[in-house]
């Protein structure tokens, strides 16, 4: 039980990191601090494969593409100085449609409690590590291979889709390496008016020229 | 009423005008100077068919008499069918009888006429029109028949349709003649509460269940109608700008047929009015002032088409005056003859207007007597019968008008029929002198004559309009298919009134029929008797012509007579020169706040209510649309708040109401 | 760790931290401009949601809760990824990454 409330303070407090750093790198070490605990949460759970696959897959592959794109897109003087908020409602907006829905659901859950009845039929719960307990490889891979299979399938066409769709949007198109390089550098995708009349006045520096 | 039957000569007699009129109109341009003599021909063969359904017409059995054919029936008291009775079989003889022979004239009088086969379309539609009216066994019916007879005299009256004042006058007598339908109208819908039904037979069956109240409406509502179409005070001005047709439409609808549909209705009616004695002053005292007032104002006119008008609406008076109290074989038997002496009128004015190539004015005119003898001696016995002289028809259809006035117990009634019938000589006689008798001058410059006198500019007395432009005839000599008719009709004219002799003569053996010995109305005893009364209106009828004489008739008035006519052009009083105001009292009561009623909706309601509740209606819509069109900032989290706001939505509403079971 | 006991904390407990984890990522989302920061606060979201699915898994040991977790966490993979291609695309050489200045969905 102690577990838990550890575990639930590490986890809110990396999110309110996440939420609030100021460099994007920052941000990316604290989701990592918030995948870890977790993880840790998943094997309190008796979701051991689960809690190695969440390791894998988020720590280990999400992260690093953020870190990638954060590499990528660093590349101007001062990339991530920010202009005016155009949408200053939404800071207060957020905060109490958060605590609005948290007042909610505590109010939901006191009216009607969630049962914890168990189902009949599943594997019985054991410790971590034990072959065929519950929640172990074995079990999730029964599941995951008999009842379950065409999900399975699917998520591996979207996992294809999501290949695809990456190659296309952010592939090469447009002029060849030689021609780019002959001709300079290329027009930058969003164009602002706003921005342009700040770096007319001075507000804000234009970009570096390569 | 009528014993039932199918009678197959009725029918036809009914449809054929309608079958004829829709010949002519259809294939008019194929026939052109054929339809003439296809539509006079049809027509007599319709007064044959009348004729030869006489016997029909007063078969009596189990309490009624006639014939009735039931055409479709509605529910139950609302049947229509044909009903000939001795009523209708009058006005079918003189429609179809009187029709051909005009119809005949027509052939010659509208020679050379562009739509020539238009008019003869036209006129055996009138036919129809009128048969239908006469023909009905209903009120729904009669009203269906009086607006077409409505319709047609529209289309006749305005038949030259490039001349302005020919579409105007129709128009003006369309309107007119509508408040009148909506008066029967009305009366059909008390009839319809009050008896149930909309029959002659049923309605007059349960005349003792009207209220009296309800009778009195039914009547005033059913008379309104009659002096809209008959051209009686304060609805006759139509009539006299209705001169503006071709004169033989004049001739059939606005002197023999159409405008004694009123005198129709009221006779028909006659149990209605029997039971209701205001009813019966109503349409006395209005007949009677038409009477009067049309005889004044003929005398005043200068256009010989608008002294027969106005000789024709107040003839209708007497016609009205006599029904109306409830003489009703008197009020017939003045129609009768009045179609006959009425059409001689016309035709023979025609004769003199075609001869002298669409000349209308009397002022121009002169000495005619000498260059057409035969239309001379026949508008002569024409005048002599309207005048009421022994022994012409006209002598003793208006003797009876006049003493069955004072029969009923109207004294003042019979005072002005008899002072009508003094000043009815008068202007007679002065048309016959002024256009038959003195030097003839056609060739006298028109404003020596007072014609179109810049003091008289615009004034119904403003002289005749110029001849049609266009449309103007050549002079020449009538031929045999206009002095036929006419000649024909002079017997009628002069003989007719001879079968009405005595108390059991012909014709009040054959119209009291109709009555099926019913009670008539009370008659007392007048102060004197018939003979001294036929004197005494004798002698006003002499004082009337000595008056017209001496004005224009000896022989130093002839010589005289340029001079005479353009002083009483230039010092007619504007009073009559302008017909009592009539007209101006109509457009200032009536024409005037219509007019202002509908610029105020056409140019403030429509645009500016009607429209503006659209406009805003658009305008509210564009506001909204750009009120909300402001929440698309394009910012991704203006987006996802929106989002997030529907999804705590969610959450509350399965927080508070709970999933489904 | 839990052998045949039921769960030692109640369910409860899970679904609120779950929630509040949840909301932490919509603030996330809603306040922060730089797009980097909006998908990680993204991500936050997923993990929540996978909390309290395995969550009701253990409650009920039911393998479904599990096996859902496991998609929800391929498909967040996935659009993870095609998230930074689209962000790649539209602030490459950009001046400033800020999503407020990508407003061409005005109006």
């Amino acid at each position: 039980m102690i577990v838990f409330w550890l575990l639930a303070l590490a986890l809110v407090a990396s999110a309110v990191f996440v939420i609030t750093a100021k460099k994007p790198v920052y941000s990316v070490v604290g989701l990592l601090a918030n995948f870890v605990a977790l993880a840790i949460m998943y094997l309190t759970l008796s979701a051991e494969f689960l809690a190695v696959i969440q390791i894998i897959v988020y720590s280990g592959a999400i992260l690093i593409l953020f870190v990638f794109v954060i590499a990528l897109l660093s590349s101007g003087v001062a990339p991530f100085t920010l202009g005016p908020d155009r949408l200053p409602v939404a800071a207060a907006g957020g905060t109490i449609a958060a605590v609005l829905a948290l007042a909610l659901v505590v109010f939901g859950i006191a009216q009607r409690p969630p049962q914890i009845t168990p189902i009949a039929g599943g594997a019985p719960p054991g410790p971590v590590g034990a072959a065929g307990a519950f929640g172990s490889v074995a079990d999730f891979g029964n599941a995951l291979f008999t009842t379950n299979l065409l999900p399975f399938e699917i998520t591996a066409l979207i996992l294809m889709v999501a290949v695809i769709g990456v190659i296309l949007l952010a592939g090469d198109s447009g002029p060849s390496i030689r021609q780019r390089l002959l001709r300079g550098r290329r027009e930058p995708i969003v164009k602002d008016p706003d921005f342009e009349a700040a770096v007319r006045r001075g507000e804000r520096p234009a970009e570096r020229t390569p | 009423m009528g014993v039932e039957g199918t009678y197959p000569l009725l029918l036809a007699l009914w449809l054929v005008p309608l079958a004829c009129a829709i010949a002519l109109w259809a294939f008019g341009p194929q026939l052109k100077t054929a339809a003439g003599p296809i539509g006079a021909g049809l027509v007599g063969v319709c007064f044959a068919m009348a004729l030869f359904s006489w016997p029909e017409a007063v078969q009596r059995a189990r309490g009624t008499i006639g014939a009735h054919i039931t055409l479709f029936s509605w529910g139950s008291g609302f049947d229509f069918g044909l009903l000939w009775d001795p009523l209708a079989l009058t006005w079918t003889l003189i429609i179809t009888g009187v029709g051909f022979l005009i119809i005949t004239y027509a052939i010659g009088y509208m020679e050379g006429d562009g739509s020539y086969p238009r008019f003869f379309a036209y006129m055996t539609f009138f036919v129809f029109a009128m048969l239908t009216l006469v023909l009905s066994d209903n009120f729904v019916g009669l009203l269906v028949g009086w607006g077409l007879v409505g319709l047609a005299s529209f289309f006749l009256i305005g038949y030259y349709l490039e001349r302005p004042t020919a579409v105007a006058a129709a128009r003006k007598a369309f309107v007119l003649n509508v408040v009148g339908d909506v008066g029967i109208m009305f009366a059909i819908f008390v009839v319809v509460t009050q008896a149930g039904s909309t029959t002659y037979a049923q309605t007059f069956a349960r005349v003792g269940q009207f209220s009296s109240s309800a009778l009195l409406l039914v009547c005033i509502g059913l008379f309104i109608g009659c002096a809209a179409k008959s051209a009686q005070v304060p609805l006759h001005s139509w009539l006299p700008d209705a001169m503006e047709g071709p004169t033989p439409v004049s001739a059939l609808i606005h002197a023999a047929t159409m405008v004694t549909a009123g005198v129709y209705l009221i006779a028909r009616c006659w149990p209605l009015w029997n039971a209701s004695a205001d009813a019966r002053e109503l349409a006395g005292a209005i007949g009677g002032l038409t009477a009067l007032v049309g005889a004044i104002l003929g005398c005043v006119q200068w256009d010989i088409k608008r002294i027969l008008a106005y000789s024709t609406m107040s003839q209708i008076g007497y016609m009205i005056m006599g029904v109306g109290v409830g003489a009703y074989d008197a009020g017939v038997l003045h129609f009768l003859t009045h179609a006959f002496f009425k059409a001689q009128l016309f035709l023979g004015a025609g004769l003199v207007i075609h001869a002298l190539a669409d000349e209308q004015d009397v002022r121009k005119m002169g000495g005619l007597r000498k260059q057409m003898p035969f239309a001379f001696w026949a508008m002569l016995i024409g005048v002599l019968a309207i005048c009421g002289v022994p022994p012409f028809s006209g002598f003793f259809s208006k003797d009876a008008v006049i003493y069955g006035a004072l029969e009923r117990g109207h004294p003042y009634l019979y005072a002005i029929g008899a002072l009508t019938a003094a000043i009815t000589a008068y202007y007679m006689f002065r048309l016959i002198f002024v256009a038959f008798f003195g030097p003839y001058r056609g060739n006298v410059d028109p404003s020596d004559l007072g014609i179109r006198h810049p003091e008289l500019a615009g004034t119904p007395a403003h002289g005749a309009q110029a001849p049609h432009a266009g449309q103007a005839h050549e002079p020449h000599r009538p031929g045999a298919v206009m002095n036929v008719p006419v000649a024909l009709l002079m017997i009628p004219t002069v003989a007719f009134g001879w079968l009405a002799i005595g108390s059991n003569s012909p014709w009040a053996r054959f119209f009291d029929q109709l009555f099926l010995g019913g009670t008539s109305v009370e008659t007392v005893v007048p102060p004197i008797g018939e003979g001294l009364s036929s004197a005494l209106v004798f002698a006003l009828v002499v004082i009337g012509f000595a008056i017209a004489y001496l004005r224009y008739g000896t022989a130093p008035a002839r010589r005289a007579s340029v001079e005479r006519l353009r002083t009483e052009s230039v010092r007619m009083p504007p009073v009559l020169a302008n017909a009592f105001y009539f007209d101006a009292a109509i457009d200032a009561l009536f024409v005037r706040p219509a007019q202002l009623l509908g610029r105020i909706f056409g140019g403030i309601v429509d645009p500016l209510v009607l429209d503006g509740a659209v406009r805003e209606l658009v305008v509210i819509a564009v506001a909204f649309g750009n009120r909300f069109r402001t929440l698309q900032m394009g910012l991704l989290r203006g987006y996802a708040l929106t989002i997030v706001i529907g999804v705590v939505c969610v959450i509350a509403y399965y927080a508070v109401v709970g999933a489904s079971r | 760790m839990n052998g045949a006991h039921l769960l030692a904390v109640p369910l409860a407990d899970y679904i609120g931290l779950s929630t509040v984890l949840l909301f932490i990522g919509v603030a996330g989302v809603v306040v922060r401009r730089n797009p980097l920061i909006m998908l990680m606060s993204i991500e936050l979201m997923w993990n929540a949601a996978n909390l309290a699915f395995l969550a009701f898994a253990r409650a009920w040991l039911n393998n479904a809760g599990h096996i859902f977790a496991f998609l929800v966490i391929t498909v967040a993979a996935a659009e993870a990824a095609i998230g930074l291609a689209i962000v790649v695309v539209v602030f490459h050489r950009a001046k400033f990454v800020d999503v407020d200045d990508v407003t061409l969905m005005k109006g």
